[in-house]
């Protein structure tokens, strides 16, 4: 087992220095650098001279092979993963600050999904190919159909039209004040919850699904509410695997955030430090948060196989 | 254990449409709006009233009446015939993406499932990495570097979704590799391609299947986000994502339809292509654990 | 003088025309009358940009929003007089980002200053008893003096972030003593106290502050009315008050120290419909920035609020490279703005919320502007619609049979859907328009590196006269997309910078936007309005936006919040 884990995590390495390096060189491909855009800020033409020194202050002179070196050195040496070129702050003390927000919000989310799909799931098995079934069914996806943009716009807009109220958009970390925090969280956490919901349904379905079909389940089932006890209990043990599995799926989301939600609830996550940096060409800030997140995804890909193992004799680890 | 019912056996079971029929009645729902989507939108030069940029700014943000049943949008256009356009907008995009995506699925799933070993372990690595990256992060870094553009976000999607979807793929093979008529066949001597082929193939078709379908209504969703954060395909072109976060935002008091109709249109077919593929799944391979 | 270039008929006709407009100055309101101030509560803002947030809370960077982020701390030397405003019964809107008209400034950090010849300097005296309040772990409370200044131009001067050639006027800055600094010129140059007194890069910042390290916004320390107590990025900049302040306001006779409130929130959303929201249910007191479209939902479902509605600060146009075939040619531009319907887009797509725009120049440069309707048959031509003269100029360019051509937009326009209207405008005479629509940083870079398509759809920022001619129509200028480079021009251009009489550059001025807007580099759009609301227990305050370049931050400070009145109605 130990070996099993190490052996993972030792994988992980490669494929974090390969993604790293796509992503570093990627970024700086994009048409429209950082100069350009830093330059067209201002009203006058910049010289030659001008754009030169720009360039070397942010460190973009040198090659970008030794770009790359300079800061993968910096990351193992100092944990430092270098600072925002526009706004000369720290990358890591921004990804720090932004890391509990989204994380915050991905566990809200997959609390609702599960909240929502397990039931609904778990109905719909017992009572498969029946109205209830297709009504509930309908519902999980409908939530998944509509585009979460504008489940989060009616969601903001309408009360406020209707009751005169509206999501508070002062964000306050949880440890400061858990209440004040929810109060904004909790609205794009059931959003955002209830999307996911769909899948987790299915997947719940499909387990239930398969634990009724067998056939000293299904006389049991038949007999009566003692048994009926038991093998929810047996069934809820095997829900748990799309649980884990949903977690695993979800992962990308909880650590990299979801940029919608978050631009319109106003929160400062993680995918909207991204888009803004994607969009100013940040490049220590891109290439920080797709570290970040490719770390924390895989770390969490692994404890997801591993408790796999532990949930379901069936499945070994090679 | 109950068997698995290889695919080429249920096509051309005359049992497969009429339970299909019978016991399922969503997916029958799902199937049909999916016709009539597809319909509309091949048809939809030939169907629409108007074309789909007739500016027109004396007629704007009309309610729907007869002379548009749909309204009119904050220039003039006919709503209608835009959300026509858009399905076959629609059909182009999320099919071509879908088809791209369950291929990339299907190639990188069989070749690593089937010969296992160092390729499986490289290529899971790969997609490992791949999936580590939030979709949506990952379309906006590319659609960055290429520009925003109809064919770009058809490759990207695709090559986003293929490469999640290929897992799904994968266990399938590997279940299937374990078959006995698998090793069988290995061991009377038969070449790789022709077992992929003939054994492979049929058994992992379901999966496959029903990931295509899915897919569709995922891609028109995912289109509709990157239109929504500015990057979908550029305007005048009428997605109904692009219709539903732009205009149709800006105007929801003025002029409600303006959201309705593309919204109603969006979730209708994404809907569709969801129960549809559940049913599919249903019939074809019941002890497939759906994911992404 | 005579003044090469410039026909003197047209000169004479200018100089009376500018007698007129003074005299006929914007109609003055009484104002108000004025109720007692009270003191505390807090105010939470959505800036003119509330969907950016803060760049760099240091001025060495040389951020073009470093006012708007730490105005409220960082104080100048000038700022604009709004005793003068509108409100307050005078002409200025001070809505304009970066322009203040002279009689329109006040000395802020300078009580009294004088531009002297031979050489040409600038001596400035500063007010005694300004100080910079104590900040634990940065600095012990200290007064402002003269040196403070000079080390503020230094600082910026030897930026490796500076902007080239901005300070190339300046010969040097000196405090002569303990509260007087001198700047130096070695030339006059009409920008000489936008540039340095109330410009975009102006801020005097102690250097214990640098010391402790300008970047981070825990050690930011000013002068200024507020300072900064939380900032949580992508979400709000809050601002508590500095108790020891210098200023005060003269309300009703009385002077009342400042800041009235206790704290100001700015909030950044990057969602429109959440801010329409946020002001519907008063989670913001003051939004600066309100499309016309949401300014008519909101009067209907939220009908307390004031409102207040300007000019947008620029122009919106079809550049037209005038480097390349068709568009050398003048009658093919001319006739392009003659085959778009101007008047029905001002109607249909901006529901009357729009206005022609006798661009480079804007109405709130009193002194500078000309209204269309004064202008030659020439200019006003350009903005009649007759699609059968613009076919006509076409046929004799040699393009009976229209032509091609390519514009480029970015995805992060709001108004592309515009661009669809003019493209179709323009089939209507046989020219095709094909839609280029690219990532905002792209569009940026091709303008850039001069590679931007023959058509190219942007808004342009007004700024102030001078600034605004040169960055369009000067050769060598990043925001040349019609590669306009007529040497003349930039004769005259130059000529008005060297101009130290204000009136002769006003006249100048006018002749040059008259060239230019005939020349037709663009196809010249109607310029939208903007609307700014505020909820009625916001006192003390009626839509200015700027008191500086981009800086609100004396605006704000001047606002006061009826606690009670807040209170009743629910909120």
């Amino acid at each position: 087992m130990r070996g099993y884990v190490i052996r993972r995590v030792l994988a992980l390495l490669p494929t974090l220095l390969l993604a790293s390096m796509i992503v570093f060189v990627t970024v700086r491909l994009i048409p429209g650098d950082v100069i350009d855009l830093m330059l067209s800020q201002n009203d006058v033409a910049a010289d030659k001279r001008s754009r030169e020194q720009l360039i070397a202050v942010l460190g973009l002179d040198v090659p970008m092979w030794q770009q790359y070196g300079r800061w993968v050195s910096a990351i193992v040496l100092h944990g430092d993963l270098g600072k925002s070129l526009w706004q000369g702050t720290p990358v890591a003390e921004q990804l720090l600050a932004r890391l509990p927000v989204t994380f915050e919000l991905g566990a809200i989310a997959l609390v609702v999904g599960l909240l929502i799909a397990l039931p609904i799931g778990i109905y719909s098995a017992v009572r498969q190919d029946t109205g209830g079934d297709y009504a509930a069914r309908s519902f999980s996806i409908l939530l998944l159909a509509v585009p979460s943009f504008w489940l989060g716009t009616m969601v903001v807009v309408f009360p406020s039209i209707w009751w005169g109220w509206s999501p508070p958009i002062e964000f306050t970390p949880f440890a400061e004040s858990p209440g004040r925090n929810l109060q904004q969280m909790l609205l794009p956490g059931v959003v955002l919850g209830a999307a996911l919901s769909a899948i987790t349904m299915r997947l719940t379905r499909t387990m239930m699904l398969e634990v009724l079909r067998q056939d000293y389940i299904r006389t049991a089932w038949a007999k009566g509410l003692s048994e009926r006890l038991v093998i929810l209990r047996h069934a809820l043990r095997n829900a748990m695997i799309p649980v884990v599995t949903l977690i695993g799926l979800q992962a990308p989301l909880l650590i990299g955030g979801a940029v919608i939600i978050e631009q319109i609830f106003v929160i400062p996550g993680m995918g909207l430090l991204l888009l803004e940096a994607v969009q100013q060409r940040d490049y220590p800030i891109i290439t920080g948060v797709f570290l970040m997140v490719g770390v924390a995804v895989m770390l969490i890909n692994l404890g997801v196989d591993l408790t796999y193992g532990l949930l379901d004799p069936k499945v070994r680890m090679r | 254990m109950s068997a698995v019912l290889p695919l080429d056996d249920a096509a051309h079971d005359p049992g497969f449409w009429v339970r299909l029929w019978r016991g399922k009645p969503l997916g029958v729902a799902g199937a049909a709006v999916l016709a009539l989507f597809l319909v509309c939108g091949v048809l939809a030069d030939v169907i629409s009233p108007y074309g789909f940029n007739e500016i027109a700014p004396a007629d704007r943000l009309q309610a729907p009446g007869v002379a548009h049943w749909f309204g009119t949008d904050n220039l003039g256009r006919d709503v209608l015939s835009r959300c026509l356009y858009g399905a076959q907008l629609s059909v182009i995009i999320g099919c071509s993406a879908a088809l791209l995506a369950t291929l990339i699925s299907a190639l990188v799933g069989i070749a690593s499932g089937y010969f296992g070993g160092k390729v499986d372990l490289a290529v899971q690595r790969v997609v490992d990495a791949w999936m580590s990256f939030p979709d949506l992060v990952v379309l906006i870094v590319v659609v960055s570097v290429l520009g925003p553009g109809m064919p770009q976000i058809i490759g990207t999607l695709g090559l986003l979704l293929g490469i999640g979807g290929s897992r799904i793929v994968r266990s399938a093979v590997v279940s299937v590799r374990e078959h006995m008529y698998v090793h069988a066949a290995q061991s009377i001597g038969a070449a790789a391609p022709r077992i992929l082929w003939r054994h492979v193939l049929p058994n992992v078709l379901a999966p496959i299947i029903v990931l295509l379908t899915t897919r569709v209504g995922t891609v028109i969703l995912a289109e509709s986000s990157l239109s929504f954060l500015g990057l979908g395909v550029p305007p005048p072109t009428p997605t109904w994502g692009a219709m539903l976060s732009g205009s149709g935002r800006t105007y929801m008091f003025e002029g409600p339809w303006l959201a309705l109709a593309p919204g109603l249109c969006l979730t209708a077919v994404v809907y569709a292509t969801n129960v549809f593929g559940d049913a599919l799944r249903d019939l074809l391979d019941p002890r497939m654990r759906g994911g992404r | 003088m005579t003044h090469p270039g410039f026909a003197i008929g047209g000169a004479r006709t200018m100089l009376a025309a500018l007698a007129l407009a003074t005299a006929g100055a914007a109609s003055a309101q009484a104002p108000a009358k004025a109720e007692k101030p009270q003191y505390g509560g807090a105010l939470s803002i959505g800036l003119v940009y509330y969907t950016v947030s803060p760049l760099s809370f240091d001025a060495a960077d040389w951020p073009w929003k470093h006012n708007q982020d730490t105005g409220l701390t960082y104080e100048q030397l000038f700022a604009a007089d709004l005793s003068k405003s509108v409100r307050n019964g005078g002409k200025f809107p001070f809505i304009s980002d970066a322009f203040l008209p002279p009689d329109g400034k006040r000395g802020e950090l300078a009580e009294k200053w004088e531009l002297l010849q031979n050489p040409w300097r600038l001596e400035v005296q500063l007010r005694k008893g300004v100080m910079f309040p104590a900040k634990p772990g940065v600095m012990a409370a200290r007064e402002m003096v003269a040196e403070d200044v000079v080390y503020s131009y230094d600082r910026l001067n030897k930026s490796p972030k500076k902007i080239s050639g901005y300070f190339d006027h300046i010969e040097k800055v000196e405090a002569k003593d303990k509260y007087s600094v001198v700047f130096t010129y070695k030339t006059y140059n009409a920008e000489y106290d936008y540039r340095f007194g109330w410009g975009y890069y102006s801020a005097i910042m102690p250097k214990e502050v640098v010391a402790a390290g300008a970047s981070d916004w825990k050690n930011a320390n000013g002068t200024g009315p507020f300072m900064i107590s939380n900032y949580v990025q992508g979400n709000a900049l809050t601002f508590s008050k500095n108790a020891d302040y210098w200023d005060s306001e003269t309300i009703g006779g009385q002077a009342y120290k400042l800041p009235f409130v206790d704290a100001i929130t700015y909030r950044v959303v990057k969602d429109e419909a959440t801010m329409m929201t946020a002001l519907r249910t008063a989670k913001v007191d003051v939004l600066e920035a309100v499309r016309w479209s949401a300014a008519a939902e909101l009067k209907k479902n939220a009908p307390k609020l004031q409102w207040n509605r300007s000019l947008a600060n620029g122009g919106l146009f079809v550049a037209m490279r005038v480097d390349t075939k068709p568009f050398d040619d003048l009658r093919v531009r001319r006739a392009l703005n003659m085959a778009v319907n101007k008047t029905e887009i001002i109607k249909s797509y901006w529901g009357g919320n729009a206005e022609m725009l006798g661009f480079p120049m804007h109405p709130a440069w009193v002194g500078y502007y000309e209204p269309l309707d004064t202008m030659p048959e020439s200019v006003k031509e350009l903005f009649t619609y007759n699609p059968t003269k613009a076919k006509q100029l076409l046929a004799e360019a040699g393009y009976a049979n229209g032509f091609t051509f390519k514009t480029q937009t970015t995805s992060a326009s709001t108004d592309n859907d515009l661009l669809s209207m003019v493209a179709a405008y323009l089939a209507k005479v046989g020219v095709k328009m094909e839609i280029q629509v690219m990532e905002y940083p792209a569009f940026m870079s091709a303008m850039g590196t001069k590679t931007n398509a023959p058509g190219y759809y942007m808004f342009t920022g007004a700024t102030n006269p001078t600034t605004s001619l040169r960055k369009n129509f000067i050769k060598g200028q990043y925001w040349n997309p019609s590669q306009y480079t007529e040497p003349e021009f930039g004769k005259k251009m130059a000529e008005v910078y060297a101009e130290p009489d204000e009136r002769v550059r006003q006249i100048k001025a006018k002749l040059m936007t008259r060239e230019i807007l005939e020349q037709a580099p663009y196809i010249w759009l109607p310029t939208p309005y903007v609307f700014s609301a505020w909820w009625p227990w916001v006192k003390n305050y009626g839509g200015e936006l700027r008191a500086g370049s981009e800086r609100p931050g004396p605006i704000h400070a001047r606002i006061w919040v009826d606690q009670e009145m807040k209170k009743k109605m629910g909120f």
